[in-house]
């Protein structure tokens, strides 16, 4: 229809111009802007999604998730010494297994050794006390003995032989005195080498060592902020699963469970019932934030699991746990 | 009949341009003020663009995505132990501050998401692995960050690379990786790292958990499964859609918030009725002036005996026409300003489709306006006039 336009001569040039130009501009107007809504469309963000690395998958329809922390099986021993004092020897490394009764660090015992010096001295001053009243009754005993052989009643005095008879007696009960002297230094030195044996901390059962946090030279304390050692055993682990107190009505015992380790979904384990901790306790932040913050209490429920051959896995590493439990707003 | 109208349309280059231009500024100010507006109320939402996860708990008063009120920890077991949710992860999203080398300070939307599955992750990474961010004291920033918190803006060559360090709130940021991502409406780079770090970067408080996304098991849709989170839990499940009619959508919820609580759409508003108004008046007052100047020619073609009824459809058609050339005008200049917008990232446009057809019917009906005040002249104008000159 516009090709009537050309023959219509009364125009000029320019009103030619800009009527065509109008036209031409306006059709490639619509395309621009169809243009433009493709490039717009192109700059969309991608439409929401599954994350790059799945998370866990939940291995049962209805379940409790909380979140757990692996331990020993033994529960970690948090090894503490006997009284506060400088640490001269750690005679266990991290990873060592040690038996029942094996020392594993020394405390500064030199105190307790210098008493013994002069406890062993004191010895010595006994033996030689017990010597001398020895010495002495012999002595009492023999002039004693001469005056009650001479048969002659009027030749040594009543009083004079009585006198010495005291005199043997009171000696006999000097040398008791003194033997009762050496014994009682005697237990004084096996009292101070119990005290002694006392500062070498010794396990209380077999286990691995997990943690070392002392070093030869550090003061330990008698209530630490972390343990001088952690003793447990490694070879069978267990976790302990915080259950937010808003779930704890879905948990019951020996619900069956399966772990995910946190930050790899795809290593999963099956977890066996082992108890449910009785009391609800405020809960301690496991998930790294910068300051430990009591929100809620938490029941906690402890799971033990065999440990796999690969990957390893290592106690205090937080894991995700599943526990199969019907939703509360169903009647099982 | 048409070859007729168009003649006489064409025919005076200066009434038909200003016509054109009337109708031009029309289209101009409706379409590219309404995709600003569009552009900005879509700002509002680029954590959920930019964090493209399908379900969004959040506390049970939270109205939009920029304004969260934390949760505890323990919430994103409470939200996994939902039957209807396949996997839900932490999400921690604030203001923070950025202190360059020079001392001088930028406001950045942080973002913490989960270490292990990265759920939340940016969609499109340009340079880095995503992987990386595992690392001690990294972050993934966007490209507007690099400009951004570059000592010198101007300067490509000074822009932050992978590698450069610069400090959130005293805190060492090791830059792993550079994504892209859509502007926040506060203006400031998104800056991805781990939910533990940026729980670091934070200054503390009691609870930081801004967010908990999710994903529904197969066979739920997202609606189903936010309202069965809703039902369990007692916190608020949105899903992240489009802008729309569903109420559940957080988009639609955070957008409609800046359209209740800020001046904004009425700033807008005002500029489309006020091209709308122009349009009017420009097109209906040159139509009239125009149908006026041809009325010697429309009375004679009357006298010939052509009925009303033609010459309306006449009238008609040269509206039709002047509004579809001006229309097309508008939307070339539009895409220019587009072009422009979608290259430099800012100002901010989106134009949906609906925009450029609204304008159109819009434009259409400001030519019919017009066509039907010189349709009434017309009808008054006696044949007769025109022997009487």
């Amino acid at each position: 229809m516009f090709n009537v336009f050309p023959t219509l001569t009364s125009m000029n040039l320019l009103s030619k111009l800009l009527r065509f130009g109008s036209i031409a501009a306006a059709m490639i107007g619509v395309v621009m802007i169809v243009m433009v809504s493709r490039t717009q469309a192109e700059r969309q963000m991608a439409p929401p999604g599954d994350p790059p690395l799945m998370p866990p998958q939940k291995p049962f329809a209805e379940a409790v998730a909380a979140t757990g922390i692996l331990e020993a099986l033994s529960e970690n021993v948090a090894i503490g010494v006997p009284l506060p004092g400088l640490i001269t020897e750690v005679l266990v490394k991290v990873n060592d297994a040690v038996k029942k009764d094996q020392p594993l660090m020394k405390l500064d015992d030199r105190d307790l050794r210098a008493e013994q010096l002069s406890t062993q001295a004191q010895q010595e001053i006994s033996k030689a006390q017990i010597t001398v009243s020895e010495a002495q009754l012999a002595k009492m005993e023999s002039q004693f003995a001469r005056l009650t052989s001479v048969t002659d009643s009027r030749a040594v005095s009543r009083d004079d032989i009585e006198n010495r008879k005291q005199d043997v007696r009171v000696a006999q009960a000097q040398l008791v005195a003194a033997r009762a002297q050496l014994s009682a230094s005697e237990t004084s030195l096996k009292r101070i080498a119990l005290l002694i044996e006392r500062l070498t901390v010794r396990a209380p059962r077999d286990g691995t060592i997990i943690q070392v946090n002392i070093r030869a030279g550090e003061y330990a304390a008698t209530s630490p902020k972390t343990p001088a050692l952690i003793l447990g055993d490694t070879g069978k682990l267990q976790i302990r699963a915080d259950i937010d107190e808003q779930n704890a009505t879905r948990i019951r015992e020996g619900q069956k469970a399966y772990g995910y380790l946190k930050g790899d979904p795809t290593v999963t384990f099956p977890l066996e019932f082992i108890r449910i901790e009785p009391y609800v306790i405020p809960k301690i932040s496991l998930t790294g934030s910068s300051t430990e913050r009591v929100d809620t209490r938490v029941l906690q429920v402890i799971y033990s699991l065999v440990r796999p051959a690969d990957p390893p896995l290592y106690v205090g590493q937080q894991v995700d746990v599943f526990i199969e439990a019907p939703d509360r707003h169903k009647k099982p | 009949m048409i070859g007729l109208a168009l003649k006489m349309l064409f025919g005076d280059t200066a009434k038909y341009l200003m016509l054109v231009a009337g109708l031009f500024f029309a289209t101009f100010l409706i379409v590219q003020q309404a995709s600003v507006f569009c552009g900005l109320m879509r700002w509002t939402t680029a954590t959920l663009k930019n964090v493209a996860a399908p379900i969004f708990v959040v506390e049970e008063r939270v109205e939009q995505v920029n304004e969260t009120n934390p949760m505890r920890d323990t919430d994103v077991a409470l939200i996994r132990s939902v039957s209807a949710v396949r996997w839900a992860m932490p999400l921690y999203s604030g203001i923070q501050r950025v202190r360059l080398d020079d001392g001088s300070f930028k406001t950045i939307q942080l973002i913490g998401i989960d270490a292990a599955s990265f759920a939340g992750a940016p969609g499109k990474l340009v340079a880095g692995h995503l992987e990386d961010l595992r690392l001690p004291n990294t972050v993934v920033i966007d490209e507007l960050a690099t400009e951004r918190l570059s000592p010198d803006p101007k300067d490509p060559s000074k822009k932050i690379k992978i590698g450069d360090r610069f400090e959130i709130n005293d805190v060492e940021a090791r830059v792993v990786g550079i994504c892209k991502a859509m502007r926040s409406f506060t203006g400031g780079p998104y800056i991805w790292t781990t939910y533990e770090r940026a729980l670091q970067y934070s200054p503390p408080q009691r609870k930081m958990l801004s967010a908990v996304i999710a994903a529904p098991i197969q066979g739920m849709t997202n609606e189903e499964a936010a309202a069965v989170i809703e039902r369990t839990t007692g916190l608020r499940a949105y899903v992240n859609r489009d802008f729309g009619k569903n109420g559940r959508d957080f988009n639609t919820s955070t957008i409609w918030w800046y359209v209740k609580n800020t001046g904004i759409p009425i700033s807008f508003g005002t500029t489309v009725v006020i091209g709308f108004i122009v349009g009017v008046a420009i097109a209906c007052q040159t139509f009239y002036a125009f149908v006026l100047d041809n009325l010697k020619h429309l009375g004679a073609l009357k006298a010939m005996g052509m009925s009303n009824f033609r010459l309306s459809v006449m009238l008609i058609f040269q509206a039709l026409t002047v509004g579809l050339i001006g229309f097309g005008l508008g939307l070339l200049a539009t895409s220019g300003f587009a072009m422009g917008a979608l290259k430099n990232g800012q100002p901010p446009f989106f134009m949906p489709w609906q925009i450029p057809v609204a304008a159109f019917c819009v434009i259409q009906i400001i030519c019919m306006i017009a066509a039907l005040m010189g349709i009434v002249r017309l009808s008054l104008y006696e044949p007769a006039m025109v022997f009487r000159a």
